[in-house]
């Protein structure tokens, strides 16, 4: 039978509206195999203190809710086993290099203005074709590798957390916003670089990027942001030099040569405006 | 587009900087590796070597090169990490102002020597 181990949780408390500086507080939390740290926040608010501020949705490491920073670390705290912590005391803090909101709650409001900022959407010059599309853009299994792993990236913001330069230069978009540009600049169904480029080409966008690494080491989706914010750095340089493979976005995949007819719609069974039938 | 080239330019100097400094150490502190080969250094740091050095032009412009290198890269970075620790749109002017006067001072100073010594 698995023993239950006795863990003590050491929480950052802070609420901005009534003045107070931040503390820290305690609680043990009895943690069997397999339970997460956001388990263990969840049964202090629940058992212990009913006041914690802590945000989560999913529970499985998809939505990006419940990023804090773990024993200094930034981690998904649903995606953090206590066990593979290995550690008696677990101290948990909000994600570094946002404005806190509540204890463990964070305004992730700047990280999703820097990925708009970006425009992260495909863009072509066929606007009919994107509004009203007759098919499916063409691409091969290749041009999808090129950009695949950056597509998994879940708005969490532990890779700005995590970034030596978003914590002193606060406009630095970020190796997310900036992979989130890859991604789209490197998809070969899109022509929007030329847009993305004004924004992303400045000290405080691809350029301010020291190739710390620490994003990548913190992404819980195994995403590289800074191999993505280097290819965008190739990508730029080559544009600008008017080097590199010249290529145009793929075209709309040809049109069936035989089409099935569309089923057609029922006519009205129950006449508009008729008195109901009395019972 | 401005901010490209600059950076793309940080790594022009910075792999130019390699084989100028290669230059540089070979010359002024592997004589006696470069006599093991077979070549012949006369006391590069001697007054008398500095002075033949200096009335020679290929000399003269690999220094002056060598010195422009240099500031650019230095001062390419230096304004990166000051821009970093003090964001806004009036510092960024401000900084590379002061970095555009101190690599100017710099690099004035630097040529003024060699080009008087190869001048009198």
């Amino acid at each position: 039978m698995d023993t239950v181990m006795q863990i003590r949780f050491k929480v950052q408390r802070y609420n901005p509206e009534n003045g107070a500086a931040p503390r820290m507080d305690e609680f043990v939390v009895p943690a069997p195999r397999g339970m997460t740290v956001l388990d263990g926040l969840f049964y202090i608010r629940d058992n212990l203190d009913s006041t914690l501020a802590v945000r989560s949705s999913c529970r499985m490491a998809i939505c990006g809710s419940c990023a804090m920073l773990i024993n200094n670390f930034p981690h998904l705290a649903c995606h953090t086993q206590i066990a593979e912590l290995k550690a008696g005391t677990i101290e948990v803090r909000p994600l570094p290099n946002f404005p806190i909101i509540k204890d463990l709650v964070v305004d992730l409001t700047p990280l999703f203005e820097k990925h708009k900022a970006v425009k992260p959407y495909l863009i072509r010059s066929d606007v009919e074709e994107m509004e009203d599309p007759t098919a499916e853009f063409l691409q091969t299994p290749e041009e999808l590798d090129a950009y695949l792993q950056f597509s998994y990236c879940i708005k969490c913001g532990l890779c700005l957390a995590a970034c030596p330069t978003v914590a002193t230069d606060t406009p630095f978009l970020g190796p997310q916003a900036l992979a989130q540009c890859y991604r789209y600049c490197g998809d070969s169904r899109d022509d929007g670089a030329k847009e993305r480029f004004p924004t992303v080409d400045r000290e405080h966008g691809l350029w301010g990027c020291h190739f710390a690494g620490a994003c990548s080491e913190a992404c819980p989706k195994g995403l590289d942001p800074a191999l993505a914010i280097q290819l965008l750095k190739r990508l730029r340089v080559s544009r600008a030099l008017g080097l590199g493979r010249k290529r145009r976005p793929t075209p709309v995949a040809s049109p069936p040569t035989t089409r099935q007819p569309k089923l057609p719609v029922p006519e009205f069974t129950v006449e508009v405006g008729a008195n109901p039938p009395e019972k | 587009m401005r901010d490209t080239y600059l950076w793309l330019l940080q790594l022009v100097t910075g792999s130019l900087i390699i084989v100028f400094l290669a230059v540089h150490m070979v010359m002024m502190h592997l004589d006696n590796i470069v006599g093991f080969f077979g070549g012949h250094i006369d006391e590069p740091s001697f007054w008398s070597s500095m002075i033949d050095r200096a009335t020679k032009g290929w000399w003269l412009t690999f220094y002056i090169s060598f010195l422009a290198l240099v500031l650019y890269h230095a001062l390419y970075g230096l304004r990166g990490i000051v821009l970093e620790v003090t964001p806004s749109g009036r510092t960024e002017r401000v900084v590379t102002g002061m970095i555009w006067a101190v690599g100017l001072g710099a690099f004035a100073l630097g040529v003024y020597a060699p080009v008087h010594l190869f001048t009198r």
